[in-house]
């Protein structure tokens, strides 16, 4: 940008810059400090003002819903806890030992799931007491499909940052192909999916390995790199109804695993996008000198490259923590009983033909964004370090 | 809250009930549990949790209700039960969706069980419900918990005051409402409604509307049906019976709540309750709801009339309306015909054919539980479950009301409405043929709901409608749907 | 190492591939549960699907299913009422069919024949726009999904911008308590979009939410915005921007503060007012962020299904639905073949028009801030 220095004429000044006008360089005038502020104070009333009004509402009575607004606790209504009793003790189940139970269940079922192939056990039934089903159920998935979200994509976007990828355009025709002729087959032709997958599996090493040669146009880092982001543009309803077919062929319908790595999916393309920014503003003469001396690359990846990105690694964390505990569409689909989570909960409730219990509907919803609200709290301590910055300028 | 009293009650009943076990020993079921997949809110859900709790103190059988929106609960049991997903083992539903499960194999019989079972009383139950909602093909696959008709209801006392008679046609019916509009009808100083019924869209709409087109559609008897064409499948809706069933629907609007568009059930018992109401269009719920602690604008006003006819009726020739004759509508009576809607059908258990015996075995005794005269008498009476009577013991005398608190004038009509739409010989069946939340609860809902906020007219809607439903018939088979109404109205082979 | 064997062991060969490990398990769930079903879905948009005693079944239709919702009894629910066409509407419909097919002829010669197909099918995507905005809303018709969910888009995007980077442009002055504000401001963007709806349709309730003495002041007290379609649709937008702007805000504030300050001080000593420096000084330095916030807001945009889900439940009649909410009351339906058909249309639309932008503002305005 060029250094030219700005010459600009002095006379006739409207009122409006004159009240506006600068008393210095770096400070503001006052009028123009009220104006922000006022501003600033009308948004911020603007922003809190629902939050607060839910959270009041789920310690009013009938009375104090029905017979208007009411606006201060203790001043306008007294406040009570019916809403909350209500929560906990029309599904008369609700005690402390079903938290612990639901603990407990998740941990054996998953132990089921994962031997299953060899033995043959039970799973535990679900809980009875629906909202620390679905409070068990948001927990349990947000935190693992983040970290299989966060590992996932943070090694794409370091491999990206630092390796060269040089894939021929004409094998990923060939790929495309072959999904093509895998789903007509299935469907029209009626051959099993995993034999129709398998053949064109073992087709594709095949074709690539022979005629793999005579492609010449190649594709680099950048196009992978967009390619990944660009997922994020596919509207999640597109996907959900043959994701619900495939995961109905392998008996993963209403499982945790499933929408576990749906979310991490639906993910994936910001985590890449965040992390590969951070590492590839990070000095490689660090790695390179750790190669010299023989570490492995994943060796360098752990002790060395992580550690250096940790606020941003902890940044992208909370955001995709976030994103899948809010996350709404896919359970819809997929979710039937066992692994109803929070949002589910919460719409299943909405549509209930209780009129205007909205106390009721206050109280579950303070239970889903509580969460929400804390982590964004911590998140904001790490953008106001500027640590997104870099990304944004991608 | 009235909720609160119940509980107390059903606590000290519960204890009472224990020597009076469901059709199981003590412990049987221990370590089962029945996941039952069915609407949201109190209503219906609430007391199969209370009543599961019994249960569960009696046999050892764990009890689980899941909520899903009120539209997603037939496709979420189709899918899991066709899928072999099996994660649910009893749905409460209508009653006519039963078929279309049934149709792909997927109902437990229930013939045995009910063989087996000395405790429940099958010729208690109403004929219509037993014979048309609990059996399908002949078997019978539903235990019933609820049985349904629609009916008008009117504030006893502001009609009087007015001078006005109950209505007997829909004409009546929009005459009424505009004369007692805007009056102050639970002395707040604010003006009422003349009439209030739920239009929402995915909610109940849909079934308000058939109310109004049955009597001018249907005339020979339930057997005819006021849908389809028997003979065809060919869709009834694209002529002036259905069309002015419509229009009335809509003009009703006029006197309603101005958020009408937007109130689904729960917002419109809500404001009955409170007295802001003249004219209803509802199930038997406000019966015994206006008993409610939290009706006391209301108490022993609301009575109900057992339908409301049309002096117009349909001739299928031409498609245009024709005045009643007594050849054209042989069950009409002072030149009116009447055509009560059994609107849903009623709510009924059916249980997973492909669940493990053991869970088969509790969600049959917990269904036979639900359905027996000592349970189910007691939650017909409580406005707030749901529930309304279908068992002959509940209907054929206005005793169960009375000692529930209704005055007995109020106790006779209110018996004496339902006692009069199920013993119609016109009485009009909602549809029980695969498909039937498709056709009414998802094409015509959403027809009805455009035509109401003025997107499209109401020939558009009609043909919309007709279009929509022909489709759903071509995707099941015009011939498997042929047989299927038949058996569906009692007509067919 | 000296005297290792000839054959690797087993780490040495994970490290030799470990650009293939690295990247595969992220380009393996991509192309499983996203490339995949995109083709997966194509085949259930093309037949009619019916959920039997054991699985499903499918019987072909070709494009029957896409046909509804141009020509068949969908078309006013999915593109909105499209005659009697006014003077208005053709003549808009003429000017933008006309300065399209002359932006398409003045691309001929600066770019290569990819790039001619590109822009080609950019044109089609804005000609039929054209249409439907020309013969829909502004001969004074309705409108169906398609634009309700553009509306939502272009104007809802246009209105969180605005506001946006304006609250940003506040907050980067030197005044207290920024960091006050940055937390405070952020918190609507995280909270869950279904808690979202739920608050937004309790504080517009006019019954009983707190603005009822308000409206009674002001004579509205039988006002009821959820009956009316364009009400429906703005207090939706309110909703939506009460949780997005945030994302805008945090942005543009970052790249605000990127803005070098000598610049601006030295723009300063000179006299210049602050609307000068503003429009010659800092909004080409954040111009490529903006644009790229844009971008990303839209991709976004094109998705909402939750807000409209629970505050209106598709509005009165279906004003209030946006195309995945379309498709879903339709799955809920059990039409699933029409169901991903919709889905399909929405992903024409969305990578039509994101890609578009993309390459015709984004990419040019990135190029410009590197020189």
């Amino acid at each position: 940008m060029s250094d030219a220095s700005y010459k600009f004429e002095k006379s006739g000044r409207t009122l409006m810059e004159q009240l506006f006008e600068p008393p210095a360089v770096g400070k503001m005038s006052l009028v123009a400090k009220i104006v922000a502020y006022t501003f600033l104070a009308i948004w911020s009333v603007f922003v809190l003002f629902p939050i607060y009004w839910v959270i009041i509402t789920s310690f009013k009575d009938a009375a104090a819903v029905n017979q208007g607004p009411f606006y201060i606790p203790f001043v306008d209504f007294q406040p009570n806890l019916d809403a909350w009793r209500a929560q906990f003790n029309t599904d008369l189940h609700c005690d402390l030992s079903s938290i612990l139970r639901q603990l407990y269940l998740l941990v054996h079922n998953s132990f089921v799931f994962v031997v299953s192939p060899v033995i043959s056990l039970t799973p535990m039934e679900p809980q009875i007491c629906k909202i620390y089903l679905a409070f068990t159920n948001s927990v349990v998935i947000s935190i693992a499909s983040t970290i299989l979200c966060v590992t996932v994509g943070s090694m794409a976007a370091y491999a990206l940052a630092r390796i060269q990828y040089k894939p021929k355009f004409g094998n990923i025709l060939v790929f495309v192909a072959l999904i093509v002729a895998v789903i007509f087959a299935t469907t029209y032709a009626g051959i099993p999916w995993w034999a129709s997958s398998a053949v064109a599996l073992a087709l594709f090493f095949f074709l690539v390995r022979s005629i793999g040669r005579y492609f010449r146009m190649a594709l680099g880092n950048g196009d992978i790199l967009f390619w990944i982001i660009s997922q994020r543009i596919l509207p999640p309803i597109v996907v959900v109804i043959p994701v619900y077919v495939m995961f109905q062929a392998v008996g993963l319908l209403d499982t945790h695993l499933a929408l576990i790595v749906l979310y991490a999916v639906a993910n994936l393309p910001i985590v890449v996008w965040l992390m590969h920014d951070f590492f590839a503003s990070l000095p490689i003469e660090l790695e390179e000198s750790a190669q010299l001396d023989g570490a492995t690359r994943l060796g360098i990846f752990w002790e060395i490259v992580l550690p250096l990105t940790r606020p941003g690694l902890a940044a992208t964390t909370l955001l995709i923590l976030v994103l899948n505990w809010n996350e709404y569409l896919f359970a819809v689909f997929i979710a039937t009983v066992k692994v109803q989570t929070m949002p589910i909960m919460v719409a299943a409730k909405n549509a209930g033909e209780k009129g205007v219990f909205w106390w009721e509907m206050c109280a579950v919803i303070v239970v889903m964004i509580i969460p929400v609200i804390l982590m964004a709290i911590l998140l904001t301590k790490f953008i106001s370090r500027g640590v997104l910055q870099g990304a944004m300028k991608g | 809250m009235p909720i609160r009293n119940n509980l107390l009650g059903l606590v000290v009943g519960a204890s009472a009930l224990a020597g009076h076990s469901p059709a199981a020993m003590a412990g049987e079921f221990d370590g089962v549990t029945v996941n039952i997949l069915t609407r949201p809110g109190y209503v219906i859900a609430g007391r199969l949790a209370e009543r599961g709790v019994e249960f569960e103190a009696a046999t050892g059988g764990k009890i689980v209700v899941t909520e899903v929106p009120f539209a997603e609960i037939f496709p979420k049991i189709q899918q899991d039960w066709s899928t072999g997903t099996n994660s649910i083992d009893v749905g409460v539903f209508a009653a006519g969706w039963g078929v279309e499960l049934d149709a792909s194999g997927l109902l437990e019989d229930l013939d045995p069980y009910v063989a087996a079972d000395d405790k429940i009383d099958l010729d208690d139950i109403a004929p219509y419900f037993r014979e048309f909602g609990q059996k399908v093909g002949g078997k019978t696959k539903l235990l019933m918990v609820d049985g349904d008709f629609q009916m008008v209801y009117y504030r006893k006392d502001v009609l009087e005051n007015a001078g006005l008679e109950p209505p007997k046609t829909w004409e009546d019916y929009l005459d009424v409402a505009s004369q007692i509009h805007g009056q102050d009808m639970n002395g707040d100083g604010e003006a009422d409604f003349g009439s209030c019924i739920f239009k929402k869209r995915n909610a109940q709409s849909y079934f308000a509307v058939q109310t109004f087109a049955a009597p001018i559609v249907q005339t020979q008897g339930t057997g005819q049906g006021f849908h389809f064409d028997s003979a065809t499948m060919k869709p009834i809706v694209n002529n002036d019976g259905w069309k002015k069933a419509f229009e009335l629907y809509k003009e009703t609007g006029k006197y309603g709540p101005p958020e009408e568009l937007n109130m689904d059930i729960g917002d419109t018992r809500a404001i009955f309750k409170a007295g802001r109401c003249g004219l209803l269009v509802e199930w038997g719920d406000p019966g015994p709801l206006q008993l409610d602690d939290d009706a006391t604008a209301v108490k022993g006003l609301i009575y109900a009339v057992a339908a409301v006819g049309s002096r117009e009726v349909l001739d299928r020739e031409t498609g245009k309306l024709v005045p009643v004759t007594s050849e054209n509508a042989p069950h009409a009576v002072d030149g009116i015909n009447y055509a009560p809607f059994a609107a849903f059908g009623g709510w009924a258990g059916a249980i997973n054919k492909k669940a493990d015996q053991k869970k088969k075995d509790a969600a049959y005794a917990f269904l036979s539980y639900m359905n027996q005269a000592e349970q189910s008498s007691v939650d017909v009476t409580i406005g707030a479950t749901g529930y309304n009577p279908y068992r002959l013991s509940q209907l054929a005398s206005p005793d169960l009301f009375v000692e529930a608190g209704m005055p007995q004038e109020l106790a006779e009509n209110y018996i004496g409405a339902i006692n009069a739409a199920l013993n119609s010989l016109n009485m009009a069946s909602d549809m029980k043929i695969p498909g039937a939340a498709n056709y009414t609860g998802v094409v015509l809902d959403t027809e009805l709901a455009r035509y109401l906020a003025g997107e499209v007219t109401v020939e558009e809607a009609l043909e919309n409608i007709e279009a929509g439903w022909e489709e759903i018939t071509e995707d099941f088979g015009r011939d498997e749907q042929i047989e299927a109404q038949g058996l569906a109205l009692g007509t067919g082979n | 190492m000296a005297g290792s064997p000839l054959r690797e062991s087993w780490g040495e060969w994970i490290d030799r591939h470990s650009g293939t490990f690295f990247i595969a398990p992220a380009v393996t769930l991509i192309l499983i549960f996203a490339i995949f079903p995109t083709f997966y879905s194509l085949v259930f948009a093309m037949s009619r699907v019916r959920f039997t005693g054991d699985g499903l079944k499918f019987r072909f239709v070709g494009f029957r299913n896409f046909a509804k919702q141009f020509f068949g009894n969908d078309q006013v629910h999915f593109l909105g009422r499209t005659e009697p066409v006014s003077i208005l509407g053709m003549l808009v419909f003429a000017v933008i069919v006309v300065s399209v097919l002359v932006w398409l002829y003045r691309s001929r010669k600066i770019t290569t024949w990819v790039g001619m197909l590109g822009r080609t099918v950019s044109a089609a995507m804005a000609i039929f726009l054209a249409w439907v905005l020309g013969a829909s809303l502004l001969s004074g018709n309705s409108i169906g999904t398609i634009y309700t969910t553009l509306f939502y888009v272009i104007v809802g995007c246009g209105i969180q911008f605005v506001i946006g980077t304006g609250l940003a442009f506040l907050c980067s002055q030197p005044i207290s308590g920024k960091n006050f504000f940055r937390v405070i401001f952020f918190i609507p963007l995280m909270v869950t979009p279904l808690g979202v709806g739920y608050a937004m349709k309790m504080v517009a309730d006019v019954t009983k939410g707190p603005f009822e003495p308000l409206l009674s002041v002001i004579g509205l007290e039988n006002w009821v915005w959820s009956v009316d379609p364009w009400s429906a649709r703005f207090v939706m937008m309110v909703g939506d921007s009460w949780q997005w702007i945030p994302f805008i805000f945090i942005c543009m504030l970052a790249a605000l503060e990127n803005v070098p300050r000598d610049h601006v001080e030295a723009a300063q000593v000179d006299g210049a007012s602050s609307i000068q420096i503003f429009r010659e000084i800092t909004w080409p330095q954040i111009v490529p962020v903006a644009v790229t916030v844009l971008l990303i807001r839209a991709v976004e945009a094109f998705k909402i299904v939750d807000l409209p889900n629970i505050m209106t439940g598709g509005g009165p009649g279906s004003s209030t639905e946006s195309m995945t909410l379309h498709s879903l009351y339709v799955w809920r339906a059990n039409d699933i073949g029409t169901s991903a058909a919709i889905a399909y249309l929405l992903l024409i639309l969305t990578v039509i028009l994101c890609a578009s932008f993309f390459n015709y503002v984004v990419i040019g305005q990135l190029r410009r801030a590197k020189e």
